[in-house]
């Protein structure tokens, strides 16, 4: 765990790592799942740890990593693609990187919120409020590690300014992969009134259709 | 296997396409090569796709990411089957000098760009075409992806043609001297008359074939990936390779844009 620490204080600090790319980007995904698992299974102890709520910790765990680090692998073929024709195929290797770093810092942002998910979980016993609380914690998360992401791109850009584009694509297709994987992965905090699975049973659709559909009931319902 | 992916490695990255490697007007690419990897990253392409009909049906359709896998290659050499000839000809006649073994290349390096960004997004079209199982929403995701990769393919080829077209010597066609007098050079030799020339310049004309040809390649490959339907298969409906002919694809395009939302 010790030999994980030196990139992150390095990097929370603005300074380069000194490390050989590859194990660095070992020890940023060893970071990725470790944090991961940490807030996952404390999101997934809202129904408690005992008996059957037990597993819920122990899927949460396992789908917070997921969550970050598939959704990454997803999106980083069509972008090495797109890169690569926009002509900065040199510049890949600091792109991935940065990119990783940034899932890795949003998981490790996640692990030192979890003093507060214990708390909110501690007071309130409500659903709905526990999902809006998590919510909250992993749009703080990824905000936060977006500042990061800016700042190691800051000498791509001065390069090329197709830097900034290309990113604010890879941000927005990032997003738009997120929400559906965190809408397959569901639950991640688990309903009380359910029994625990790893996957919601009938819950597999589309998150984008889901919000259309509600959108066009609640205008049909107010022009109606 | 990889030295011919990295013939379109070299196209992504705009090597077989500097300034320098189009010295002579000549496209420096394998074009065979290129032909064989477009069609596997077709498949690629077409499997992602057709994954849709594995999940979302009571009784899985394996026959469909099949279909689809033929299909997407099939999508893209038939629509340049059908506007190759035409381009070439137009091509000749407004007095362009590209042969059509560099017109033939320069296909295959643009459909390398769109074969490449389609198979590229596979990935996230294959891990939605699994968790989804609203048809409306899979049909209008591969229709953005499709559009993306076109313009992308596309642009290349704009950017390419200007380079090729504004390397080939602009025309030259002789005048005829307008006055026979004999200029007398230094040591009193007779020079030989200066021929004023005339340069006809036909690159605006073959720029305007090109992108009237972009747009009619646009329309026919829409329309051509009209008749190759289904490649998702739409999951209450048996599967079938082709189905019947009937309206067109810009207006089925807005039917499911309605549909999308049930309403």
């Amino acid at each position: 765990m010790m030999a994980l620490t030196p990139p992150l204080n390095d990097l929370l600090h603005g300074r380069t790592p000194s490390r050989t790319a590859g194990g660095e980007m070992l020890a940023w995904a060893g970071w990725l799942i470790v944090c991961g698992c940490l807030y996952g299974s404390v999101m997934g102890s809202f129904g408690g740890v005992t008996g059957e709520r037990l597993w819920q910790v122990v899927y949460s765990a396992v789908k917070v990593p997921m969550l970050l680090g598939i959704t990454f692998l997803l999106t980083l073929p069509s972008f090495f693609v797109l890169n690569t024709i926009l002509g900065l195929r040199d510049d890949f290797p600091q792109v991935w990187q940065a990119l990783l770093r940034t899932q890795s810092v949003s998981a490790i942002l996640l692990a030192t919120f979890t003093p507060y998910t214990i708390v909110w979980y501690l007071t309130s016993g409500n659903y709905t409020e526990a999902i809006l609380f998590n919510a909250v914690m992993f749009g703080a998360a990824s905000i936060s590690a977006q500042i990061l992401l800016w700042r190691a791109y800051r000498p791509l850009v001065a390069r090329s300014p197709r830097h900034r584009i290309l990113l604010r694509g890879w941000i927005a297709v990032y997003a738009f992969v997120g929400v559906q994987m965190g809408w397959v992965l569901r639950p991640f905090i688990g309903d009380l009134n359910e029994p625990t699975r790893f996957f919601r049973e009938g819950a597999w659709g589309n998150a984008y259709v889901m919000v259309g559909q509600m959108i066009i009931e609640v205008v049909g319902d107010w022009l109606w | 296997m990889i030295s011919w992916f990295r013939e379109v490695d070299r196209v992504l990255r705009g090597d077989a396409t500097r300034p320098e490697a189009l010295a002579g007007g000549q496209i420096d690419v394998r074009g065979r090569r290129l032909l064989v990897v477009n069609m596997l990253l077709g498949v690629v392409t077409g499997v992602c796709m057709g994954v849709f009909a594995l999940f979302n049906r009571d009784v899985p359709e394996y026959r469909q990411p099949l279909a689809a896998a033929i299909k997407v290659p099939a999508l893209f050499f038939l629509t340049l089957v059908v506007t190759f000839p035409s381009l070439y000809v137009f091509n000749a006649l407004v007095g362009s000098r590209l042969m059509a073994i560099t017109l033939g290349r320069l296909m295959m390096a643009a459909l390398g760009i769109t074969m490449a960004v389609l198979a590229s997004f596979g990935p996230i079209v294959a891990f939605f075409s699994v968790t989804t199982s609203s048809y409306p929403f899979m049909l209008l995701m591969n229709v953005v992806v499709f559009a993306l990769a076109g313009i992308l393919g596309m642009n290349f080829l704009n950017r390419t043609t200007n380079r090729l077209i504004s390397l080939l010597q602009p025309e030259v066609i002789p005048a005829p001297p307008s006055d026979q007098s004999i200029t007398i050079g230094p040591m009193g030799l007779p020079q030989p008359p200066v021929l004023r020339t005339q340069v006809r310049d036909p690159n605006g004309q073959v720029r305007s074939v090109f992108a009237v040809w972009i747009m009619v390649f646009g329309l026919v490959g829409a329309q051509m990936s009209w008749v190759l339907r289904p490649f998702l298969g739409q999951p209450d409906t048996p599967f079938t390779w082709f189905r019947p002919r009937s309206s067109n694809f810009f207006e089925a395009v807005l039917n499911t844009f309605r549909a999308l939302f049930g309403s």
